[in-house]
């Protein structure tokens, strides 16, 4: 009875949440008020594939849900990204009978990292692909080891847990764990034999603490690892990347499907490696995900074309308080040889809480836009000085730099009539801001 | 001057190490000469040479491996601290000089420098913006605190909590001071967000009066966050 009521509240909830324009989590909160274990009485599809990680979570999910559907598939999932237990709630229980019976092929949930304890506290999905473990959000996360333990209590044995194995700490939830598995790249032309960035997460075995090695690095601490003290590394992959050409723009996946990229970044690659492993592991066969995902470009408005004035620019996500996720970007810039002038804004850190912390910008390698092909940077938002401060660190002469704490400000200092490329670089909190100032394409 | 960054690849959470580059730019600056140091877990140390010891944040996991590594010294480490020698430490790294920590990790000695105790637990992380006063110099600082700890014990704290997280429950102190010891659960580069305190503890440590006009953007960015904090704290 307490199901059925459940069910019933968060239906009419979502009805009118969607009326009145509000968020999606609060229907589930309310679902789970009264009947705090509805999750584990609603009857769920045969395949539950579940997302989790610091960075791709939600394009993973999207491309994923695409290729499943193309192929005729049905898949109930998260598209709005509410993914803490309440919105995972209401997302199940509005597409669930009256009777409480969830009618799909594959029930598709992107999930929190840190929550996922509570979200699959209640039943166990099939399948968890692990992304990656960044440094992500500190200020409320703590620390990668920190969520790592936290995803650690959440993983059922029942699980089969589809990892990234260049990511050593990802690979952790893999070790003597039979059934896993384990994608990733070879060798890729992008690839370093250094290391590149200003902290380095894979120095230490994340085993037995001794000096680890690498053969080759992908980006920062992603790469083939080696511990020479206990022989922790890097695992075979079954589904790989191998081959990648960023001018050209495309990868090559297990030497055979050739896959375009509608963005030529390292960013896009793990997360169309991921869709293409789980699309795998539900059956479909390598030829047909490769035509879905081919040119694909993902709707969730990480990346945006934009015209301010006579000039053209590209609008990047890069999420404050995840260095990698600025360093990624970062490159796309500075591996951009026509040239180009940058926006970056940091007006608030977070959309979701408040905090006035900016340690992070120290983590973040600002020295990838100290080339010559780099024109411009103004530095926008109510951190704009914090900003320069870090920037004062990075060797980048101060007359390429000007400093705004507006952003209309920041905006009308590129309205000129160069002919150079512009890139912004912000996060969610501030996307909106930015981009009613300029026109979308 | 010769200053060590102590475990500057293990202790490194949140940005530390930008204390010790604001703090180079402000001897550059000056015209101080001073050699930087970086030393990490299994290195040949000698404590005693240096003129300032630095150590940063850093996971649970990996302040118990710097604990471990720095026992061997810790005669050297109280003897370097009882000499009135500088040490800076900044995050969970303060913790490593008490008596005991009790943690979801297993029970620690501590280095017993100080007759204070630690508690670790892993269910909930403890974070929050931070403003405090330093009495010595009666200044305001800012910064973020992040941890899992509470502390107990210690007599002579650094900081007056204004806003934000205490060395302990219910207490109302930060910190631990004793003649050049500055330790502080504040994370990352607080001597970047805190100019004004770059500037009081680089006098300290030279003994000689400073400039700094270079830490105008610091400057700027620290207003900016101390009224952040007190609109958000007067709400």
């Amino acid at each position: 009875m307490r199901k059925f009521l459940a069910i019933i509240i968060c239906k009419i909830l979502r009805v009118i949440g969607k009326f009145i324009g509000k968020g999606s989590s609060l229907p589930g909160k309310f679902a789970l008020k009264v009947c705090p274990n509805v999750l584990s009485k609603i009857k769920l599809p045969e395949k539950i594939v579940a997302v989790t990680g610091s960075n791709g979570k939600t394009s993973t999910v999207e491309m994923i849900a695409h290729i499943l559907r193309t192929n005729g598939l049905k898949v109930i999932y998260n598209a709005e990204g509410s993914n803490q237990i309440e919105g995972v709630t209401t997302f199940i229980l509005s597409n669930a009978t009256l009777g409480g019976k969830l009618d799909g092929d594959v029930l598709l949930i992107e999930s929190d990292e840190r929550y996922a304890k509570y979200t699959f506290k209640h039943f166990a999905p099939t399948h968890l692909v692990l992304t990656n473990l960044y440094r992500d959000q500190l200020t409320r996360n703590g620390h990668p080891m920190w969520v790592y333990n936290a995803i650690k209590e959440s993983i059922h044995d029942s699980t089969q847990l589809i990892l990234n194995a260049d990511d050593p700490l990802v690979s952790l939830f893999g070790k003597d764990r039979e059934g896993t598995l384990w994608f990733g790249a070879d060798k890729l032309s992008t690839d370093s034999s250094e290391f590149n960035g200003v902290y380095n997460d894979g120095v230490y075995c994340p085993v037995c603490h001794g000096p680890m090695e690498y053969s080759t690095y992908h980006y920062n601490h992603i790469g083939h690892f080696d511990c020479a003290v206990c022989g922790y590394k890097r695992r075979n992959t079954d589904f790989t990347v191998t081959k990648a050409d960023l001018n050209e723009g495309f990868i090559v996946i297990d030497g055979k499907h050739r896959i375009d990229l509608a963005l030529k970044s390292l960013y896009n690659i793990y997360n169309l490696l991921a869709a293409y492993t789980v699309a795998s592991v539900m059956g479909i066969e390598g030829e047909r995900i490769a035509e879905c995902i081919n040119n694909y470009t993902l709707k969730n408005g990480r990346v945006l074309t934009f015209r301010l004035g006579s000039r053209r620019g590209t609008f990047l996500v890069a999420k404050h308080e995840n260095s990698i996720s600025y360093d990624l970007s970062l490159k796309v810039v500075a591996s951009d040889t026509e040239g180009s002038d940058v926006l970056i804004i940091v007006d608030a850190v977070s959309r979701k809480y408040f905090t006035s912390d900016v340690s992070w910008l120290y983590d973040i390698n600002f020295q990838l836009l100290d080339a010559d092909n780099v024109k411009n940077i103004v530095l926008a938002g109510a951190y704009a000085n914090d900003l320069a401060a870090r920037f004062s660190y990075t060797g980048i002469g101060d007359y390429k730099i000007k400093v705004t704490e507006s952003i209309a400000e920041g905006v009308e200092l590129l309205n000129n009539d160069s002919t150079d490329k512009i890139y912004v670089i912000t996060c969610f909190s501030d996307k909106g801001k930015f981009l009613e100032l300029v026109e979308v394409e | 001057m010769k200053i060590l960054h102590l475990y500057h690849d293990l202790m490194n959470l949140y940005g530390d190490y930008a204390n010790l580059s604001a703090l180079c730019r402000m001897l550059e600056l000056n015209g101080i000469e001073f050699a930087l140091d970086k030393k990490s877990l299994g290195d040949e140390v000698e404590l005693s040479e240096y003129d300032l010891i630095y150590i940063g944040s850093g996971s649970e996991e990996n302040m118990k491996l710097a604990l471990d590594d720095l026992k061997e010294n810790r005669d050297i480490l109280a003897q370097y601290v009882e000499d009135g020698k500088f040490l800076l430490l900044t995050g969970n790294s303060f913790e490593m000089l008490g008596e005991k920590i009790t943690s979801f990790l297993g029970e620690f000695e501590g280095l017993g420098i100080f007759p204070f105790t630690v508690t670790e637990q892993n269910k909930t992380r403890t974070t929050d913006d931070a403003i405090v006063n330093f009495p010595e110099a009666d200044m305001t600082l800012v910064g973020f605190i992040n941890k899992c700890s509470e502390i107990e014990g210690i007599t002579s704290p650094l900081f007056n909590v204004e806003m934000g997280l205490a060395n302990g429950k219910g207490q109302k102190t930060e910190g631990i001071r004793y003649k050049n010891l500055f330790g502080t659960h504040l994370t990352g580069p607080l001597f970047v967000k805190n100019p004004i305190f770059l500037k009081y503890f680089a006098e300290k440590l030279t003994g000689t009066e400073l400039v700094d006009y270079v830490f105008s953007f610091e400057r700027k960015g620290y207003e900016k966050t101390l009224k952040k904090l007190r609109e958000r704290n007067g709400k």
